[in-house]
């Protein structure tokens, strides 16, 4: 078994400087990089009632009149996906047509700290602490004005436990990217995820995806090189990432809509991703929809079992949005129309598919703007 | 859409033209003439009032005004010849020679030799008769009489209800082909009236050599000569800059003779006068290219551009197929602005049809499209693009790319209606290009400079086809164009030359061209399950052949080259195979045979979005065209694929079954292919008996219910794509009816919702039944029935078992129970009993039968191991997960 093997560091490597066990200071997120007036940037604390630090910024214009539109970024990556100054983003857009951005890092963002350090979390506790506080602090800003959200793949499928939960009531419209209530994995992919937990869960915490971060002999280097067969971009980042999808074998986007400055700051924008999510990811992918993970512990009692059989408590239209060559999630968000077309006929539920994009490049890609974010603005100008 | 096929009557009277019929009179006609035009009218046509020339040229320009103000001045300037047809030729009106005609447009013909010696008054009112009647079927209400009838808008459909009404009201039997070859009323006056008059001069071509606006200058029009040269051998070539008829013709007509031509395996058009069969271009449209070309050496000298990607470019084209993807791909792949040159009236209409159109091919017309974007509305058949003088200069030094996409794509059309668009076009950009800050133009150009029957090879720098072997108008006008940037380039513009052959679906959306040959022809194959036998079809996607020409546009280092954007050639075989594929297997005919064959089914069973095909198979210069994209080579494309492999995009692949899938589910939702149905002999069967017994709700299932059923499958599309299976058969229940039902309609899914359960649980769903039942005495039914799995150990059962809800129609389930096929019957019926399509071979039936059954095992396997996958994760999730062990924390 070559991780059991003495040949791959099972330390630090001599060069990684140790952290200093956090005694007064707690979490810190990382700064936003962004192209914004600083001025216009309020960074909002918000520590949910499990006592998790979490970011939540809002996008200030000086009009108080704008609804409000609250983006949720996938695991492992962070607000800063919808801020590339490189490219034309979404924030950018939502300003010029007359939103105000809310960015919310939840507790699965790499801004901070807790995929790597920190206490586990499953996508139970996102769906019931992260989005719908959240929600609540931006309804206490903003009062009677529409909140929309707009969810990106696991921040989507974390929202729509929320939703059918009813945690989080009289949205105005939610645009969910990638997957919603209907996980579905390429036989290939669920297979590799399944075991490849399994195998490392003792010997690993998480799935590095910068190179440079843990050198070229450590216990990751299999990974790494695995990821890099038959890869055709050199960059072990962007191999693990888009060849692998964190090994899982999977792509993350179609690697020609990325423009060269967001491809060389894919280790910023995507973090590592922990091997103790994967039981529950797991669970939900098999069920094919998204099921709770915790049964007994009453806390979570307010979030059903099955989010599909409650899908009947959505109270506000969704736009299912999904890249044609979804590497990762499929045709997952044609299935949940078809599943919702016939089981929920009443929900407002519509799906359109990005001919041409991936999972990332949705938000990523250099040409999201005029492929993407045009029905993003259809669906929430329809609803204003 | 009106076709000829669909109005028997109209039919009827195309066929008397073909038989001759005769008509009016001339005399009648004129009378017919001065009726339609007026008393005032009538001093000027008059037979014996030549000296009222003016007037009735005054009185036609502000009757008949031109589509547009370029044709109106021309038809202006001409009547005056026309009208006053005996004067000797002076200054004002030269015979041949067109020295003079600096504020013609590019479209204006000059008065013409033939005219002195005939009575023109016959020809110009017959100019005009036919004009009148054109212009009825034209949106602009007229037509003047050396305006072009398609330019103006008209269509193939419209030419077809032209030529009917032409002999049906006024007798003048004017052949289709001759409509479309040529659509100036004055040109098919003076075609038709030699017929009436043997006597009757040919009208001489020479004197409707065009001459440019006075926006470039004019020295070649000095070379354009009347005097007949020696025959000597000139060379033929493109880069012949002295368009002189004669000597051309006498070489031509010397080749004529000295070499053998092939005969036409496909029926000649009616001849038209002392033309041979259609082996070789007209004399009249060779002429015309000849002088068409000399005008690119007018172009000023050039500086070269600098090697920036554009920042800011012109595009034109924009609204059509390849022009709106290209669009899109520039936006994305580079930063530049895109100035849009739209044909509408202002920029608010311009405007919406570049939206209407982008939107029509699935392309987005968001907020964030519009910001990069400027829409010009012009028109690339006029002068300075139909653009003011400043914002044409403005352009000139702002732009730093021009990109030509604009062109009109019509096979039946000939060159002289095709080149105002195609070839006059292309270097008007060529001129915008040239003036002002230096900047590439980039053509796209088309496999079609090739398309001589009987080429050999197809290479980026292989030698272009002979144009005299050039039938069709459209091949003769890409080849012009591409020789006229050609010399362009000697005067130092770089000049890319991208040709794209057939331009296919897009891969993703399925966007198409629904009046694009390679559409028409895909449809053709699957509809009638016969395909020609080609050699190779030169076809590439959209997006492909999009995006390697953006790519070429924004790299400096790929400017001033030939590219071809053909792809990947599809062969024969590659067809046949993926068709088969698909379940719809096709058989090879000979083309003559296949040509008649289809033109046989299409007038049997008319389908109107396919008649355009139809009129191309009926068409002999189209059907050239035809011809010479079967049978022609492989295009080559090294440089292209250079280019590809340096820049990291997507390789060329073979526009093959999965690729064209999309596009062929929307050609069969346009109506043009059609996929597999469920009345037709369907493609593979088998027959399946279940028994079991059902009782009514909340009562224990004890009456005895059975189903006789067949599956059958029309092809393999709804097994991939719907993964449905279509049902018939019989169920007898005595609950219901003492008689056995009819199935009326039924379906089964394959794991329907990928199997997720209906309610959240390991049972998953395997297959789903849909039954809509009919019993005797006329009583409708449903019945709903469900296969399920589980992670119990009774696999076998569970593939067979089917759990069924009945209820009458509208209402809710009134009998429940379980039914099961029996296990000795199962490998009999289903396996050993299927049947496929009798008029398969037995490989075909093996493959076929083989195909199911791996894909339905495979199915059934993935349902069927899901609930364990379920069971064993949960298993899974009882081990303890270690605490963290990352040092570094």
């Amino acid at each position: 078994m070559i991780f059991r093997t003495t040949s791959f560091r099972t330390t630090p490597a001599r060069t990684t400087r140790p952290a200093l066990r956090k005694v007064r200071s707690t979490a810190a997120l990382r700064p936003l990089r962004h192209r914004l007036d600083p001025a216009a940037v309020e960074e909002i604390p918000l520590r949910t009632s499990d006592g998790v630090l979490l970011g939540l910024t809002r996008v200030g214009t000086g009009h108080s009149d704008r609804p409000a539109v609250l983006v949720l970024h996938g695991h492992t990556a962070s607000a800063d996906m919808f801020l590339l100054p490189e490219t034309r983003n979404l924030v950018d857009v939502l300003l010029d047509e007359g939103y105000e951005p809310w960015l919310l890092d939840w507790r699965g963002s790499c801004r901070l700290p807790y995929n790597e350090t920190g206490r586990r979390y499953t996508y139970d506790d996102v769906a019931l602490y992260d989005i719908p506080e959240a929600v609540c602090r931006i309804r206490q800003r903003i009062g009677d004005r529409p909140l929309f959200v707009i969810a990106h793949c696991i921040g989507s499928l974390s929202l729509s436990l929320s939703l059918t939960a009813g945690l989080v009531p009289g949205l105005a419209g939610v645009v969910s990217q990638g997957v919603f209530l209907t996980p579905k994995l390429a036989g290939r992919t669920s297979l590799r995820i399944s075991v490849m937990g399994e195998l490392l869960k003792s010997r690993i915490d998480y799935i590095p995806v910068d190179f440079r971060k843990v050198g070229l002999w450590s216990k990751y280097t299999p990974l790494f090189a695995l990821a890099s067969r038959g890869a055709s971009c050199p960059d072990p980042t962007c191999q693990i990432l888009h060849n692998s999808a964190w090994g899982s074998g999977a792509s993350l986007f179609v690697h020609e809509n990325l423009s060269e400055a967001t491809h060389e700051r894919l280790a910023e924008l995507l973090g590592p991703a922990p091997l103790w999510i994967l039981p529950h990811l797991r669970r939900i992918e098999l069920a094919r929809s998204v099921v709770r993970w915790h049964d007994t512990d009453h806390r979570y009692r307010a979030l059903p079992p099955n989010a599909l059989d409650a899908a009947g408590r959505i109270d506000t239209p969704v736009l299912l949005l999904a890249g044609s060559e979804n590497g990762l999630w499929q045709d997952s968000q044609k299935l949940c129309h078809e599943v919702l077309a016939h089981r929920q006929p009443q929900l407002d539920v519509r799906y359109t598919e990005i001919p041409g994009y991936g999972h990332l490049d949705t938000f990523l890609g250099r040409g999201a703007a005029l492929d993407v974010y045009g029905h993003i603005l259809d669906f929430l100008g329809e609803r204003r | 859409m009106r076709d000829l096929n669909d109005d028997p009557g109209r039919r009827a009277v195309a066929e008397s033209i073909e038989r001759g019929g005769g008509g009016l009179g001339v005399s009648e006609l004129l009378a017919k003439v001065r009726a339609a035009r007026g008393a005032g009218a009538v001093t000027g046509t008059g037979p014996g009032a030549g000296g009222g020339g003016g007037l009735g040229s005054g009185g036609l320009a502000s009757e008949v005004p031109g589509p547009d103000a370029p044709a109106a001045e021309a038809s202006g300037v001409e009547a005056p010849a026309a009208d006053v047809p005996d004067q000797d030729p002076g200054p004002d009106a030269p015979a041949v020679d067109v020295p003079d005609q600096g504020p013609l447009g590019p479209d204006a013909p000059v008065p013409n030799a033939p005219f002195r010696h005939a009575p023109a008054l016959d020809v110009a009112g017959l100019a005009v008769v036919i004009a009148a009647a054109a212009g009825r079927h034209l949106p602009a209400g007229h037509l003047a009489v050396d305006a072009d009838f398609f330019d103006a808008g008209g269509t193939s459909v419209h030419a077809v209800e032209l030529v009917a009404e032409l002999e049906g009201e006024f007798g003048i039997e004017v052949d289709l082909d001759e409509v479309f070859a040529d659509a100036r009323p004055m040109t098919l006056a003076r075609r038709w009236l030699p017929r009436l008059d043997p006597t009757h001069h040919r009208p001489d071509i020479a004197g409707s050599v065009p001459t440019r606006d006075g926006t470039l200058p004019d020295p070649a029009s000095a070379s354009v000569t009347t005097v007949p040269l020696p025959p000597t051998p000139l060379p033929a070539s493109a880069e012949n800059t002295a368009p002189a008829s004669a000597p051309i013709t006498a070489l031509a007509s010397a080749k004529g003779s000295a070499l053998p031509i092939p005969a036409p395996r496909t029926p000649p058009a009616a001849p038209t006068g002392h033309e041979g069969p259609h082996t070789r271009a007209r004399q009249e449209d060779l002429d015309r290219i000849l002088a068409d070309l000399a005008l690119a050496d007018r172009l000023p000298f050039a500086d070269a551009p600098e090697p920036l990607p554009p920042r800011r470019l012109l595009l034109t084209g924009a609204t059509g197929f390849l022009g709106s993807h290209m669009l899109l791909d520039l936006l994305r792949h580079s930063d530049a602005h895109v100035y849009c040159l739209v044909r509408a009236d202002d920029e608010e209409a311009a405007t919406a049809r570049l939206g209407e159109q982008l939107r029509g091919y699935r392309l987005p017309w968001s907020s964030e499209v519009r910001r990069r974007v400027t829409v010009l509305p012009g028109d690339i058949r006029r002068p300075h693009l139909g653009l003011s003088d400043e914002l044409w200069h403005r352009l000139a030094h702002e732009l730093d790319s021009v990109v030509g996409v604009a062109a009109a794509v019509d096979f039946l059309r000939g060159y002289q209606s095709l080149r105002s668009s195609n070839v006059l076009g292309a270097l008007t950009l060529a001129e915008l290009a040239a003036a002002g800050r230096p900047k590439p133009l980039h053509h796209i150009s088309s496999i079609a400079v090739f398309n001589e029957v009987g080429i050999t090879s197809m290479g980026e720098d292989d030698p272009l086809a002979h144009v005299d072997r050039l039938i069709s108008g459209y091949d003769q006008s890409k080849w012009a164009a591409e020789v006229a940037l050609r010399r362009a380039r000697d005067h130092g513009l770089v000049v890319t030359a991208l040709r794209p052959g057939g331009i296919g679906g897009h891969t993703r959306t399925g966007a198409h061209n629904p009046l694009d040959l390679s559409s028409g022809l895909i449809s053709a194959f699957g509809r009638f399950r016969t395909v020609p036998a080609f050699h190779c079809l030169n076809a590439a996607p959209v997006d492909w052949v999009s995006r390697v020409a953006v790519a070429a546009i924004c790299e400096p280092d790929a400017w001033g080259f030939d590219y071809n954007l053909t792809g990947v050639p599809n062969t024969l075989d590659d067809v046949v195979r993926d068709m088969a594929l698909g379940g719809m297997h096709v058989r090879v005919r000979d083309w003559d045979e296949w040509r008649t064959d289809t033109l046989a089914r299409l007038d049997a069973d008319p389908v109107p979005e396919l008649a355009f095909l139809g009129r191309v198979l009926r068409n002999p210069t189209a059907l050239k065209l035809v011809e010479a994209t079967l049978k022609g080579p492989a295009a080559g494309g090294e440089r292209t694929d250079a280019l590809v492999a340096a820049l990291g995009l997507p390789s060329a692949a073979r526009y093959d079954a999965r690729a064209q899938l999309k596009t062929f589910e929307k050609l069969a939702d346009d109506g043009l292919a059609r996929l597999p149905q469920k009345d037709d002999q369907p493609y593979l069967w088998f027959s399946e008996t279940t028994e079991g017994t059902v009782g009514p709700v909340g009562a224990a299932a004890e009456t005895p219910c059975s189903m006789a059923l067949t599956l059958s499958i029309a092809g393999m599309y709804q097994l991939v794509k719907e993964r449905r299976v279509d049902v018939t058969g019989e169920v007898s229940c005595t609950a219901i009816h003492p008689e056995p039902l009819t199935v009326e309609r039924g379906d089964i899914w394959i794991r329907p919702e990928e199997g997720i359960p209906q309610q959240h649980g390991l049972r998953h769903q395997l297959l789903r039944y849909r039954l809509r039942l009919a019993d005797a005495d006329g009583g409708r039914w449903w019945l709903e029935g469900r296969k399920y799995a589980r992670a119990r150990r009774d696999l076998w059962r569970q593939t067979r078992a089917l759990t069924v809800e009945i209820g009458r129609e509208g209402e809710a389930a009134s009998l429940l129970g379980e039914v099961v096929v029996p296990a000795d019957s199962y490998v009999r019926d289903q396996i050993d009993g299927i049947k496929v399509d009798p008029r398969l071979t037995g490989q075909e039936k093996r493959a076929a039968k083989l195909t199911w059954l791996a894909w339905f095992g495979l199915e059934m396997g993935r349902g069927l191991v899901a609930p364990f996958a379920r069971a064993a994760a949960d298993l899974l999730d009882l081990r303890r997960t270690p605490t963290l062990s990352e040092h570094h924390r």
